[in-house]
């Protein structure tokens, strides 16, 4: 069943337009000229309950904009936005109820208390009966680690400690979906691994319903099965990641370092890309050559010292997709 | 509905964290002090030695300076202009949108918390002290307490509603120093702080009179040191009933346009 579904949505920005010199700031005075961003035009997709769904595109695609419709504090220009039966922007504090947010460039917990104040006047704000919220704050202090920083206040923790207490803040209130626009910006690898098993176990347990933005493909990989790609403020793309890895994963790369220097190296079904000394990096497609066949036509003319076979990870997929367009991405999957 | 204990949880936790600032506090009382003596000289000059001018006793005078330096104290301790304006700037405020309360009035009880925590540890045992010691005139009877406070109560919710919608004004206004300016006016002058609307010239009291300033410092006060008395303090307490319903509508207009523009606008 969805929970959420969003229709043509779209959202445009009127940015004044700054006149220059004294003139221009008369003139703004007494009659401002806007110029129209088009952060988003007509984004369609819908998400079934307890789905977990990676909403990925280059910087200013539109997706902080997206998640801003779908909490309330945006208005959409045109379409329509439906969270858990609510239309966020007409009902922004009962949508609040249902919903909870992380934005990772900034927290939403208040600056000056200590963090465990901020958790209890979320209690008080969100009602949260004693009893759930103590037991939610044992489980996430328990996975996510809380007890070593909750005494301090909020503008004096680390990013990664901040980003714990966000995502903690962000569920005591037990709510069946959650935003989380970047939760891994600025982690260090474990940090991020330690967030990521979070995620996985919220909305495996609970099942509650996420939508994922990031720029680390890893967090895709390792938590979404199904993933919306946008750009322009358009979608691309919406539908399995397997299916986009199937199809542009065939593409793999052989790297071999060579005991001598070669000036070039030519080979059937195999394209040299880049080449340092005497390590070569080969792309081809595992469909018309095997590695094995490569390497027995290297082996006709050179020794091999060493080599490896790559296969893509969806990160350097996703790069040459932003970078070589869109022309070749499956169908969108209709749901 | 009003979920008074939502609110209330701001009050006590802001009365908390003052706890934790307690070197603002005596900070603050600092320099709240040395403005008390630095007026009360002005004043004692001013008199020269005379029992009384424009009507009032040197003593009520004396009294109505340290009652305006202790609504001062009341009145400075919530959150102040300054920080409502860097929170419009950093959009900490857009973002308490997405919360299931209301912005204005959830501050408001915060402010609660701050101010109780102020008046309790530093307002009232200081100024206790000082009506022991000094010779100052007090209300002859409970009931002029009662409508002081009372009015009192009155006048800071007035000047919660006004600062708070010149601080929502960074919403629409990218340059607020001039609009600062014209409210730290009208507060400190027009408000009776510093200098009774009494000794203003006359047009300068007719415009004060029909401010909503004066409701801030001057009535309460005038109260307090018995320069007004019986049906002119109902009708005094009528005009701070108006005036705090109008501010409140102003609050309200404000923050809604400002929501508006969040939303709409992105901030
Ligand atoms: N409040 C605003 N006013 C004007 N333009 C805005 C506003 N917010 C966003 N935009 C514009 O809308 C577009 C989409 O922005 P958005 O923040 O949604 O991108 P994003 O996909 O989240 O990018 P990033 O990955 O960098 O976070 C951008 O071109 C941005 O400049
Ligand atoms: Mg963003």
């Amino acid at each position: 069943m969805p929970i959420i579904e969003v229709e043509h949505l779209m959202k445009d920005f009127m940015i004044a337009k700054r006149e220059t010199g004294f003139l221009g700031a008369v003139k703004s005075l007494v009659k401002r000229e806007h110029i129209k961003k088009e952060a988003v035009k007509d984004i369609s997709f819908s998400i079934n309950e307890g789905e977990m769904v990676g909403y990925i595109g280059p910087n200013g695609a539109g997706k902080s904009t997206t998640i801003k419709m779908l909490t309330g504090i945006l208005v959409p220009t045109s379409g329509s936005v439906k969270v858990n039966g609510i239309i966020p922007y007409e009902n922004r504090q009962e949508n609040a109820k249902n919903i909870g947010v992380v934005f990772g460039q900034r927290t939403q917990l208040w600056w000056d208390l200590p963090t465990i104040e901020s958790f209890e006047l979320l209690k008080e704000i969100y009602q949260v009966p004693d009893k759930r919220y103590k037991g939610n704050m044992d489980t996430f202090t328990e996975i996510l680690g809380l007890d070593e920083f909750l005494n301090t206040p909020v503008r004096q923790l680390s990013l990664g400690q901040r980003m714990r207490a966000d995502i903690a803040a962000s569920l005591l209130h037990d709510p069946p979906i959650l935003f989380l626009d970047e939760p891994t910006i600025g982690l260090d690898v474990v940090a991020k691994e330690k967030m990521r098993t979070f995620i996985k176990e919220i909305n495996r347990e609970r099942s509650i319903t996420v939508i994922l933005t990031t720029h680390d493909m890893e967090d895709i990989e390792k938590l979404c099965e199904r993933m919306i790609l946008i750009d322009h403020g358009q979608k691309v793309y919406d539908g399995e990641i397997a299916v986009v890895k199937e199809r542009f994963g065939k593409t793999r790369t052989l790297i071999v370092d060579l005991e001598e220097s070669p000036h070039s190296l030519k080979l059937n079904g195999g394209e040299v890309y880049k080449e340092e000394a005497s390590r070569f990096w080969i792309r081809f497609n595992r469909d018309e050559v095997s590695a094995s066949g490569l390497i027995a036509q290297i082996t006709e003319t050179h020794n091999i010292k060493d080599l490896t076979v790559e296969e893509p990870a969806i990160e350097s997929i996703i790069s040459r997709i932003y970078q070589e367009g869109y022309q070749d991405l499956p169908e969108t999957v209709k749901l | 509905m009003f979920r008074f204990r939502l609110y209330w949880t701001f009050t006590k936790k802001a009365f908390l964290r003052s706890a934790v600032y307690r070197f603002d506090v005596w900070s603050r009382l600092g320099s709240n002090l040395i403005f008390l003596l630095m007026w009360g000289s002005i004043w004692t000059a001013l008199y020269a030695g005379r029992e009384e001018a424009g009507g009032v006793s040197f003593e009520s005078m004396l009294t109505y300076i340290v009652v305006s330096q202790f609504l001062t104290g009341v009145n400075g301790a919530g959150t102040p202009l300054w920080e409502i304006q860097e929170k419009v700037r950093t959009g900490d405020i857009s973002l308490e949108l997405m919360r299931p309360f209301d912005v204005p009035l959830r501050y408001l009880f915060a402010d609660f918390g701050s101010v109780a925590f102020y008046i309790l540890t530093a307002l009232l045992p200081l100024y206790t002290v000082m009506f022991i010691f000094m010779d100052l005139t007090l209300p002859s009877g409970w009931e002029t307490w009662a409508l002081f406070i009372v009015s009192a109560f009155i006048g800071f919710l007035i000047r919660y509603c006004i600062e708070m919608s010149f601080g929502l004004l960074s919403f629409f206004l990218v340059e607020t120093g001039g609009i600062v300016d014209v409210f730290y006016f009208a507060m400190s002058l027009l408000s009776g702080s510093v200098i009774p609307l009494w000794f203003f010239p006359g047009w300068l009291e007719t415009m004060a009179i029909y401010l909503p300033f004066q409701g801030i410092y001057y009535i309460p006060n005038a109260i307090f040191i018995g320069k007004i008395s019986g049906a002119e303090i109902l009708l005094s307490l009528g005009v701070q009933l108006f005036w705090v319903a109008a501010s409140y509508l102003l609050l309200r207009f404000v923050w809604n346009r400002a929501s508006q523009k969040v939303v709409v606008q992105g901030g």
